[in-house]
């Protein structure tokens, strides 16, 4: 056990001290954060507009809870995965640039090794986006504070839970990957293709019908409208008390992804979770699986 | 002396490719174990399989009597490897970096900071600790490499040509260092290297080709076998030199004759003492010897 900390360890300390590697993992929500504050913002805003009754005017304070948390479940849903593909790219490194070798030549037990990259590219990842959540919070506080206690703790949940899939999922296909240029290749595909295929960039119901679908079979939509909700729920409630109908306030939340259907079945809170956490489980299954296969292999 | 390793009918293919063909071979506790060949010859091949880094096609390899086949973990313990490139990592320090390999082997807390320390003085690195890797200088890193193969006491020390690129005065110290472990701690040293010298002190030298070897045996007795002695003549002709019927080659100053023997060479001076005004007979070096035995040079593989 105290072999794995040290391992964890060593992962996290040159994640935190790679500069390149750090920096690359926090491109995608620094590009969010630039389109948010040169023309995102404005959109957001002006399509939750477009849905409102003629005549009704909201307060700045709830307007900006509203694109306040829209904004923060984008940055939130996007980083999870996308840092932790990027946290976890010190595993193809150590291949690359032979520290692997080091590890092989020495008792530790492969099993170790792995235990080891996982929980480090999981802990790297949470401490990023543990981190973007207080800024949200602190941003949200200025701009519209509408979440509850039981929100704030959803939100941790969905954090936790798009963070071992965003691991799960990097570790997985980091196994198949083996030189720098294939991890440049395959950052490059994530940090860019995840912003779209999550509804960060832009609500996935604006998306084609087909599109729509394709993207109801992804699983992490199901935790970026986990986390949407979470980040939302409070505004958007605040809407349901300035008098707003249920169905306005349902296409409200349908258009901003805050509810996601599969294939015309709307799926419900437990039911995402349910995806979710299923799919989380899965995928570590198969991460352990491959490594247990690739040991006997080695042995033979 | 006991047998630290033993490799029995070792054979490795990549594809079509015999990287390792039907190797035998063992070294003795204690010993400088050189092993050269060009590069291609099998070298990085066999000392992955005996690190466990790569598996075998057939065949057995034995570290202190202990086959890997059975417990690796046990036969990974007794080795320490210093790899031709470094493997450390050049964002952390040489402390952070020592402190992550040594828990690799169990040593923690007080055993690590100990044993880091003794050798940061035995390998003159103190001042170094606090630095990044990737900071120092190929010498300095180079003697980081090495400390870090010795973190557990290891019996077996492999360096996969260590000195490569590294300037006289740190090749010195890393020599003598490696001699006094040598002496101090009864370590086996199996060494590959493109620098013949190096290989002048070893106690037993294999010299493999194409996956197979092509010579062994002590420096002298393979000095013996496969080299006689250069006979130098300065300020004579080609002419002069072509006549005597032995082969040559051109040497700043004059021509450099083979012969293949001490005696022969005695015959020569008594036949033509007209030519040997100006000369030196020396005995082949380890250059020499691989080039006779393999017949290409290793004088390439260093320039490239």
């Amino acid at each position: 056990m105290k072999i794995v900390f040290a391992l964890i360890k060593r992962n996290i300390k040159l994640f935190f001290k790679d500069k390149a590697m750090f920096l690359t993992s926090l491109i995608t929500p620094a590009i969010l954060l630039v389109l948010y504050a040169t023309f995102l913002g404005n959109v957001y805003r002006d399509s939750f507009l477009a849905f409102l009754p003629e005549g009704l005017v909201l307060s700045d304070q709830v307007l900006g809870g509203i694109v306040g948390g829209q904004l923060m479940s984008s940055i939130l849903a996007v980083s999870c995965v996308t840092v932790a593909v990027c946290s976890n790219f010190l595993t193809v490194q150590d291949k690359a640039n032979g520290s692997i070798r080091d590890f092989l030549v020495s008792p530790v037990h492969p099993a170790a090794l792995a235990v080891g990259y996982y929980i480090a590219s999981f802990c790297s990842t949470m401490i990023i986006c543990l981190c973007a959540a207080v800024i949200c919070f602190v941003y949200l506080a200025f701009v519209g504070w509408y979440l509850a206690v039981a929100d704030v703790f959803l939100i941790l949940l969905d954090i936790f839970l798009l963070v071992l899939f965003g691991t799960a999922l990097s570790s997985i296909i980091n196994l198949f990957l083996s030189t720098n240029g294939q991890i440049s290749a395959f950052g490059t595909i994530v940090s860019s293709g995840y912003g779209f295929v999550s509804g960060a960039y832009m609500p996935i119901s604006q998306f084609s019908s087909v599109l729509q679908n394709v993207i109801a079979c992804l699983p992490g939509t199901y935790g970026t409208s986990l986390m949407r909700g979470h980040c939302m729920q409070g505004a958007i409630s605040e809407l349901a008390s300035l008098g707003i109908p249920a169905d306005a306030i349902a296409e409200i939340k349908r258009s901003l992804d805050c509810s996601i259907s599969f294939f015309g079945h709307e799926v419900s809170t437990l039911g995402s979770y349910g995806i979710l956490i299923g799919t989380d489980l899965l995928l570590i299954a198969v991460y352990v699986l491959l490594n247990v296969y690739r040991m006997k292999k080695a042995k033979k | 002396m006991k047998n630290i390793i033993e490799i029995r009918h070792l054979t490795k293919k990549f594809g079509e490719i015999v990287a390792v063909n039907d190797l035998s071979f063992s070294v003795k506790e204690g010993e400088l174990f050189a092993f050269l060949g060009i590069n291609g010859a099998g070298k990085s091949t066999t000392i992955n399989i005996l690190c466990k880094q790569l598996a075998k096609d057939a065949g057995e390899v034995l570290i202190d009597g202990i086959s890997q086949d059975v417990d690796s973990a046990i036969t990974k313990r007794e080795l320490g490897v210093v790899f031709q490139n470094s493997v450390l990592d050049m964002s952390l320090t040489v402390l952070e970096n020592l402190e992550s390999r040594a828990a690799l082997y169990g040593l923690f807390d007080k055993d690590c900071k100990d044993r880091i320390e003794e050798l940061a003085r035995l390998l003159d690195f103190s001042e170094l600790l606090r630095r990044p890797v990737g900071k120092l200088s190929g010498g300095q890193r180079r003697r980081i490499d090495i400390a870090r193969a010795l973190l557990h006491h290891p019996k077996i020390l492999i360096l996969d040509e260590p000195t490569t690129g590294l300037d006289p005065q740190t090749r010195s110290l890393l020599w003598r260092v490696i001699s006094d472990l040598r002496k101090s701690e009864q370590m086996t040293v199996f060494l590959t290297t493109h620098y013949m010298e190096e290989t002048t002190d070893a106690d037993h030298i294999v010299i493999l080709d194409s996956g197979r070897i092509v010579a062994e045996g002590t420096p002298l007795s393979l000095k013996n076998a496969y080299t006689g002695d250069f006979v130098t003549l300065y300020g004579v002709s080609e002419e002069a030199v072509k006549a005597l019927g032995f082969p040559y080659t051109s040497h700043p100053g004059g021509y450099r004759l083979m012969l293949p023997s001490t005696g022969s060479a005695t015959a020569l001076i008594i036949a033509h003492p007209e030519l040997f005004v100006d000369y030196e007979i020396t005995k082949g070096n380890m250059d020499d010897v691989f080039l006779a035995a393999t017949g290409k040079s290793l004088g390439e593989e260093r320039g490239k």
